[in-house]
């Protein structure tokens, strides 16, 4: 073979492999992945908002001056080095919704870590696991009374002493948990990609029942009316009997269920990434309604001013309601959504794939505000 | 619009098939990689088995590109002619060495995104995963995301331990090793041990980026490749040392031909000239057969066509 044929040869098989690493979207000094952004919704107590940004950072906004309240709190991870590239830092994708009380900002991120930060002045008071870090979190914290609870993608839910980040208890299901626990009373309730849901005794961890679907559950439940209300990956919507988890009905759509249900005034709203918004009895689980967005939903949906209020992932923000039974289209933000929505004295609060942040007027659809929260 | 006909034609079948073999196959993922592999290989066999014979027929030409190259190695432009002409008559395309590669190409991009979805590495893929599933498959919703360890891999993620990148860059360069003919010249030889190693080497680099699961496909594709090799051409190939010094029959043949016509001097000239329609007929090809590395070659065919011609004396 001569040296020009060598050569020849030797483009070619490197034009081929540049085709395949621009073709995998190969990032440099990393393995071969999508990276990951994050989805965090907007945590609303009185006018302030909070919520984490695309740049990994806990960014906290007065409402009303769209001021920041202190200046965004970064989180970041080591990015291991190798293969000629040199050791630096990450910045960690949020998508769990902060979980707020009157003293402090609850957060998880994406290295596996949960952090609580100073409501008024923004410094970290802890973070936990202090060494090391847990399985990628991708579900937010809840928060009741002194005791924060998150799952991890390591298959457990942690709760931790809200104070002070220290473990009281840790349960272990059979696979990943990606959504975000529910607190009702004494008792949690979590699902997992083992395709179970479980309720657990928030004492001690211990659990009361479990409830089998046939398929992975990422829907943070709900709690309504003396029954338990979530979607599986088996397209079914369930509502089990807060007592026991027994079966009260399911109901069939046509793809999986990633969100959280809304319930009112008898009805359950559940959006669908088949693109529909399916409105069934609460008792029966009878259809209502089928609202179709024509657009995956899997953002959860909020109540304003007696309208439920939910975001297609295209952009595109709807209205509905039963009586009269009418989906209203409220604003086309031309961003894709995946954030739960947040409200407050009927503004409602979107945090879109692109880390803009909007304020939409509940009724008139009209955008009062919104905020790039990218650094500048 | 490029991006949904690759989704709808592409992506979305493999999704939903990979699916649907794992949950057939005890929800191992590995397996239904392998399965896949197995698929992708049986539906281009038929460029494969081309490929090979290309391999088998280059392997066989050696021994007459080293005469030649004694012979002629002076007149490069004549023999980047002649090359081009024994490759034809030979019936070898040379860069179909390279498609059953590029076919594979956009299995790989394919594979990769299948990968990241259905394994739930990052949840924005993982989200765009439902947009995939074939509704009329119910189960393939139930299914997901699948179980990403096989063995010893975690298949979402490179290997931790190293292994996959050897098994990866060893399977590649024992499948080369057996396609790389053995040649009398050094320079050559130096040659060829450069490329027996720069794929096998990439390849492996790949294998510490990409996640295993990908890497596994590469592995079964070259063990495949190596029993193909080793049952269509008869053996290990350029693994032997026997391949390098023992011409086969044909070879045999054309050699003992070329020496009675280098005795007879064959009038090349008018050769040349008698096929020169043809060689301008297929400028890629002559281009293709040039970067391979052309030797001088007398044109057999243009022996047997005019075996009369032969015997005229030369006019030079």
């Amino acid at each position: 073979m001569s040296k020009k044929g060598v050569i020849s040869k030797a483009l070619l098989l490197a034009v081929l492999l540049l085709v395949l690493a621009s073709g995998l979207a190969f990032p440099s000094c990393q393995t071969a992945r999508s990276v990951p952004r994050g989805w965090s919704g907007v945590s609303v107590i009185d006018e302030a908002l909070f919520l984490g940004s695309m740049e990994g950072k806990l960014v906290a906004i007065d409402g009303s001056t769209q001021q920041r309240l202190w200046p965004d709190v970064p989180f970041e991870q080591k990015q291991s080095g190798g293969f000629g590239c040199a050791q630096g830092t990450q910045a960690v994708a949020i998508y769990g919704t902060p979980a707020v009380t009157f003293e402090l900002v609850y957060l998880t991120g994406y290295n596996g870590k949960a952090y609580a930060v100073n409501m008024e002045t923004g410094a970290l008071r802890w973070v936990y696991p202090r060494e090391d870090e847990l399985d990628p979190i991708v579900g937010g914290p809840a928060v009741l009374g002194d005791r924060v609870y998150f799952g991890s993608s390591n298959g457990k839910l942690y709760a931790l002493d809200a104070a002070t980040g220290d473990k009281l208890w840790e349960f272990e299901s059979g696979d990943k948990i990606w959504g975000t626990p529910a607190v009702n009373g004494q008792t949690l309730y979590i699902g997992s990609f083992d395709k179970k849901l479980y309720a657990l005794n928030v004492a001690d961890g211990s659990l009361k029942w479990q409830f089998e679907t046939e398929g992975a559950i990422v829907a943070t439940p709900l709690v309504y009316d003396g029954a338990v209300y979530f979607g599986s990956f088996d397209r079914h919507l369930y509502a089990l009997n807060e007592a026991d988890g027994s079966l009260r009905w399911k109901y069939q759509a046509d793809n999986w269920f990633w969100s959280r249900p809304l319930a009112n005034d008898g009805i359950i709203y559940a959006g669908s990434v088949d693109g529909k918004v399916h409105a069934l009895k609460t008792e029966s689980g009878e259809v209502v309604a089928v609202f179709d967005l024509e657009s995956p939903i899997s953002a959860s949906p909020v109540l304003a001013g007696g309208d439920v209020i939910v975001a297609a992932e295209t952009g595109q923000v709807y209205s509905l309601s039963i009586n009269p039974r009418q989906k209203k289209s409220l604003v086309n933000l031309e961003d894709e959504i995946y954030a739960p929505l947040a409200t407050s004295d009927g503004v409602i609060y979107i945090h879109s794939a692109d880390d803009v942040l909007y304020a939409v007027d509940a009724r008139s659809g009209a955008t009062l505000w919104s905020l790039e929260l990218e650094s500048e | 619009m490029i991006g949904e006909i690759w989704d709808l034609i592409i992506l979305s079948p493999m999704i939903n098939i990979l699916i649907v073999v794992s949950g057939a196959l005890f929800n191992n993922f590995g397996l239904s990689i392998i399965v896949l592999t197995l698929i992708v290989r049986g539906v281009t066999i038929p460029l494969t088995l081309k490929q090979l014979r290309s391999t088998k027929a280059l392997q066989e030409l050696q021994p007459k590109m080293s005469e030649l190259q004694k012979k002629y190695g002076k007149d490069k432009q004549k023999l980047a002619q002649e090359q081009m002409r024994l490759y034809k008559e030979s019936g070898i395309n040379p860069a179909g060495c390279l498609l059953p590669m590029l076919v594979q190409l956009p299995i790989w991009i394919a594979l990769f995104q299948s990968i990241i979805r259905v394994l739930a590495v990052v949840p924005e893929d993982f989200l765009k995963l439902s947009g995939h599933l074939y509704s009329s498959w119910p189960q393939v919703f139930s299914l997901v995301p699948l179980n990403s360890r096989f063995l010893w891999l975690d298949l979402a993620v490179p290997d931790r331990y190293l292994l996959l990148p050897i098994l990866v860059g060893g399977s590649m360069w024992l499948q080369q090793k057996m396609t790389t003919p053995k040649t009398g010249d050094p320079r050559q030889q130096a040659q060829a041990q450069m490329m027996l190693w720069v794929m096998p080497l990439m390849f492996a680099f790949l294998t510490l980026q990409f996640p295993s699961g990908l890497a596994l496909y590469w592995v079964v594709s070259n063990l495949i490749s190596i029993g193909l090799q080793y049952f269509i051409t008869g053996g290990w190939g350029g693994l032997t040392a026997q391949a390098a010094t023992k011409p086969a029959g044909a070879d045999r043949k054309y050699i003992k031909r070329l020496t009675t016509a280098e005795e007879k001097e064959i009038d090349y000239a008018d050769t040349e000239a008698d096929i020169g329609a043809d060689v301008g007929a297929d400028i890629a090809s002559a281009d293709v057969a040039t970067k391979e590395g052309a030797r001088y070659q007398p044109s057999l065919r243009a022996m047997k066509r005019h075996p009369k011609k032969s015997k005229r004396p030369k006019r030079r």
